[in-house]
């Protein structure tokens, strides 16, 4: 009976050192926040640039996750992450709206381009008016000389070809509309799928920067006008419905991404030779052009917020539970939040 | 003295089949008990009773004078560790023949030097010393068996269960079986209950015996008075079996040739000269329509003189010269097309044929 | 150049040069797989002897459950736990959501009905005289159990081989309760579902050979012990 016994008593510790190790071993020793973006941005790269700077400064990690806009949302809505930063005006103001997103403020943004096959059979080349180049294509669509690929996938990027295709008062859809193809994916997919049909197909520039490599038939053809502008907004999830998110954390982010350095930073960064982004944080004017009404209120709250912090690290006991120690650690204290929205 | 193993008056249902009724009977250490029946009397069943491996669905069984049915669980153990079983078909386990071996020495956490020594005892018994290595499912059927009788011993079990151990084998094997049996019981005093129909073991090997039919003990007593008495005892047997008065003769090979009249000569393994009294089991025997190239040394030709049949058997006479019980299912029945006046050829071997 | 050859070349190059960034993935996945199939094992073999040894009611409902589970699809696995891991579902307070334990949790999910059906077939199959002679041979219950499992040795074992086959070659169930997030929840198989959708083949066809390397290795030394076992 006795070795019986210690071969399970062995067997046990044996395994709960093993737990144990794989819970140091994925053990993050700082605050941790997670933050949903869209594909567009997080393929871009610039998170991967920003976040060592951002780590070095206040010792907290950011984990992303890159789903679309929509998707960033609803998982925000759910509380299951700390900060969205995403592009789709209309989605983020209803995030707002549901008391579940607070603190909107704009950061940057670059611009939307149309591309479309070299041949060009809609002749939009050189225009500088979306909707009418939308309109033409979808003309020639009809008429069975080109095609249109959206995203479909309820991404910035879709809502904002909607947003165009809404303007005309149109509605496409692909069960009726054969020259218009719902590719229900992310922007690379999405491109090479374009390559593939010499389609016409709205992209943000970063990713076109990206992927024009290996998209030969394609070209820029249009691109300036006032509402291909793209702007990225930073909102952080309401701590009073979800209380175990870290608050403090995502307010800091965003401070950075705002600060003079952060904007600095995100003006700084090149694909090859090509800036990416524009920043646009502190330039009021522009940012209630591209949305954001209460820039300048927001702004000033983040600013208010009184602290730069280096938080010390965690217990690591409390660490090896999970995350939540983390959270309950240190999402609650030295905000002066005061429920605006 | 008290019996070493006792059983009350027990019974064994399997839904409404009843295999075993009213059974009682003692049996004391040094013991060497036989019990004989025909297929399905519920030898099997009894031997799992009394090795404590199945409950009985009513009586008692008795080991060592305390109750062993209605006892604590870790009782029946203590008591299932002391007897000793060998099956009719052995079952080993998938390893080296010393681990199978050494299975219930390892179970009764045995240290490993005891292990030792008393593995390689019971393999020197069995005579397969050398095989320690070999994994048991590799080995012939006889091979097999001796593995599991020397399972059977190596933890020197009081009582020694045998349910027909050499039913299946050829002489040697069975040979080198019966010899490790019967010098257990003799030098140690092991008591031995073995289910068989052959009775040249019966015979050779016994001291006690019982005889079992439809679940019912018919018989008990002593070997040597159940022969003596050849009307209760070979009537049973005649019912349900061909008995023959003959003479034989023993050949140079150790084969018996036995003239049982009409010019009928057959030939036996038990090397008897003289008078002697032959019985072959129905079951022992094969019934072809036509002549068969078979290992069997014993072939007759005949006619179905007499058909009966009850539920799926079909048991016929044969007239050979003198009449032959023999029997087969329905479906055999049915397929060969036969009837009374059919012309048949009866097969069986020299090893079937038991000689008292 | 044709992408598989240059898949190879970057595999070789990936492997070689000790990439950091290729190593966590490599040891992520072999992690996060091998603690599903262990604890499934742990758990799935004894439950699956358990069933196949004893007689109760609604035994045979219980198997066909089993089995069916076996067929769920890795990715509805992952929807079903992280609605359970959500912050808005009942383990939100754990925080378990976007970590390799969540993947861990997952898999095991998946895991736990091949191993635990799997098991039970191959120890009812083991004969059943083997039972009533185990028993005469002075076993007890468990040392019976234990002694039924090890004539099953084989189908045990296969279990576990099909179980990480099936943990380490699924990308949805991890996808969905990991996130792929860099350094922390990316596996070889989200990874190369990410360099797909970037246009990267070449390092996609590079880690799907690791990764089928790594499937050929742990499958041949898991072989290797079903057969020893074979003939101990």
């Amino acid at each position: 009976m006795g070795r019986r016994l210690l071969s399970i008593l062995i067997v046990s510790v044996v395994l709960a050192g093993a737990v144990i190790v794989f819970q140091y071993w994925s053990y993050r020793a700082r605050p941790v926040i997670i933050l949903a973006t869209t594909t567009s941005l997080y393929d871009s790269g610039l998170l991967d640039y920003l976040n060592p700077r951002f780590l070095e400064t206040s010792n907290v990690e950011i984990q992303v996750l890159a789903k679309g806009s929509g998707e960033s949302i609803e998982i925000a809505k759910r509380g299951d992450v700390d900060i969205v930063l995403v592009h789709s005006r209309t989605l983020e103001e209803e995030f707002i709206a549901s008391g579940y997103g607070v603190h909107r403020v704009g950061v940057m943004y670059n611009d939307f381009i149309i591309i479309g096959p070299k041949a060009d059979p809609a002749q939009v080349s050189g225009l500088r008016d979306a909707e009418l180049a939308f309109s033409k294509i979808r003309e020639t669509g009809r008429l069975r000389r080109s095609f249109f690929v959206s995203r479909a996938d309820r991404s910035g990027t879709h809502l904002k070809e909607l947003e165009i295709w809404q303007s005309l008062g149109l509605n496409p859809s692909s069960s009726i509309e054969p020259w218009y193809v719902e590719a229900g994916s992310g922007m690379g997919v999405a491109l090479r799928m374009a390559n593939e049909k010499q389609a016409y197909i709205l992209t943000d520039r970063g990713t076109w920067i990206s992927f024009k490599d290996q998209l030969s038939n394609l070209k820029i053809l249009v691109e300036g006008d006032q509402v291909l502008l793209n702007p990225y907004a930073a909102i952080p999830v309401n701590p009073e419905k979800h209380y175990h998110r870290n608050f403090k954390a995502a307010v800091i982010f965003v401070k950075f991404l705002i600060s003079d350095e952060g904007q600095r930073l995100i003006g700084d960064f090149k694909k090859g030779e090509e800036r990416l982004f524009w920043p646009m944080a502190r330039d009021f004017q522009m940012a209630a052009q591209l949305g954001f009404p209460d820039q300048a209120k927001e702004v000033s709250w983040y600013d208010m917020q009184p602290f730069q912090f280096r938080q010390a690290a965690v217990p690591v006991a409390a660490a090896l539970c999970s995350r939540t120690a983390h959270s309950y650690v240190t999402a609650r204290s030295e905000v002066e939040f005061d429920g605006a929205r | 003295m008290m019996p070493l193993i006792e059983a009350s008056h027990l019974a064994k249902e399997y839904g409404t089949v009843k295999a075993l009724e009213d059974i009682s009977l003692a049996v004391n250490s040094g013991d060497f008990f036989a019990i004989i029946g025909p297929s399905g009397s519920g030898k099997s069943t009894l031997l799992r009773l009394l090795g404590l491996i199945e409950p009985p669905s009513s009586g008692k069984i008795l080991f060592t004078g305390q109750n062993a049915t209605s006892g604590s669980d870790d009782l029946q153990l203590r008591f299932r560790r002391e007897i000793g079983m060998v099956f009719q078909d052995a079952v080993l386990l998938n390893t080296s023949v010393h681990e199978n071996v050494a299975y219930p020495l390892k179970v009764r956490k045995k240290p490993q030097s005891e292990i030792e020594r008393r593995v390689k005892k019971s393999l020197d018994a069995v005579k397969l010393s050398g095989f320690e290595k070999r994994n048991a499912l590799e080995l012939s059927g006889g091979e097999a068996q001796r593995v599991s009788l020397a399972q059977a011993l190596v933890y020197d079990p009081k009582l020694l269960l045998l349910d027909e151990p050499t039913v299946n084998l050829d002489p040697r094997n069975a040979t080198i079986i019966e010899n490790t049996v019967s010098r257990l019981n003799q030098e140690q005093g092991t008591a031995v209950i073995m289910a068989t129909h052959n009775m040249q073991q019966v015979q050779f090997l016994a001291s006690e015996g019982a005889i079992l039919r439809d679940g019912r003990l018919v018989e008990r007593g002593r070997i040597s008075e159940l022969f003596d008495s050849p009307s209760t005892f070979l009537s049973i047997f005649g019912v349900i079996g061909n008995v023959f008065e003959g003479e034989s003769e023993v050949g140079p090979d150790g084969l018996a040739t036995i003239d049982i009249g009409a010019f009928r000569k057959i030939e036996a393994t038990a090397g008897k000269r003289g008078k002697v009294t032959v019985l072959i089991r129905p079951e022992d025997i094969i019934v072809s329509k036509e002549a068969l190239q078979s290992s069997a040394r014993n072939q007759l030709r005949g006619k179905v003189v007499e058909i009966s049949q009850s539920g799926q058997r079909v048991r016929m006479k044969v007239d050979v010269g003198r009449q032959f019980l023999v029997t087969m299912t329905r479906r055999s029945f049915d397929e060969m097309k036969l009837e009374l006046g059919s012309l048949v050829f009866l097969a069986f071997k020299a090893s079937s044929v038991n000689v008292v | 150049m044709n992408p598989i050859v240059d898949g190879l070349v970057r595999a070789f190059w990936l492997l070689i040069s000790f990439d950091p960034e290729v190593y966590s993935i490599v040891l992520l996945s072999l992690v996060v797989s091998g603690a599903a199939v262990l604890v499934g094992a742990a758990t799935g073999i004894p439950f699956g002897a358990f069933i196949a040894l004893r007689s109760f009611m609604g035994k045979r409902v219980l198997l066909s459950v089993l089995n069916t589970l076996t067929g769920l699809p890795p990715v509805v696995v992952g929807l079903l736990v992280y609605l359970v891991l959500s912050s808005s579902g009942p383990l939100g307070p754990l925080q378990l959501l976007y970590t390799p334990q969540a993947m861990v949790i997952a898999q095991l999910v998946m895991v736990f009905p091949i191993v635990a059906s799997v098991t039970a077939s191959s120890v009812s199959s083991v004969d059943r005289k083997l039972r009533l002679r185990a028993l005469s041979l002075g076993a007890d219950g468990s040392q019976l159990t234990l002694t039924m499992l090890r004539e099953a040795r084989t189908g045990v074992l296969t279990a576990m081989v099909l179980a990480f086959g099936a943990a380490i070659s699924e990308v949805g169930a991890v996808m969905i309760v990991g996130g792929n997030i860099r350094w922390f929840t990316r596996t070889l198989t989200t990874a190369i579902l990410l360099e797909t959708e970037l246009g990267r083949f070449g390092i996609a066809l590079a880690l799907g050979i690791i990764l089928l390397t790594l499937s050929f290795v742990i499958n041949v030394a898991l072989t290797r012990l079903q057969w020893s076992g074979l003939r101990r």
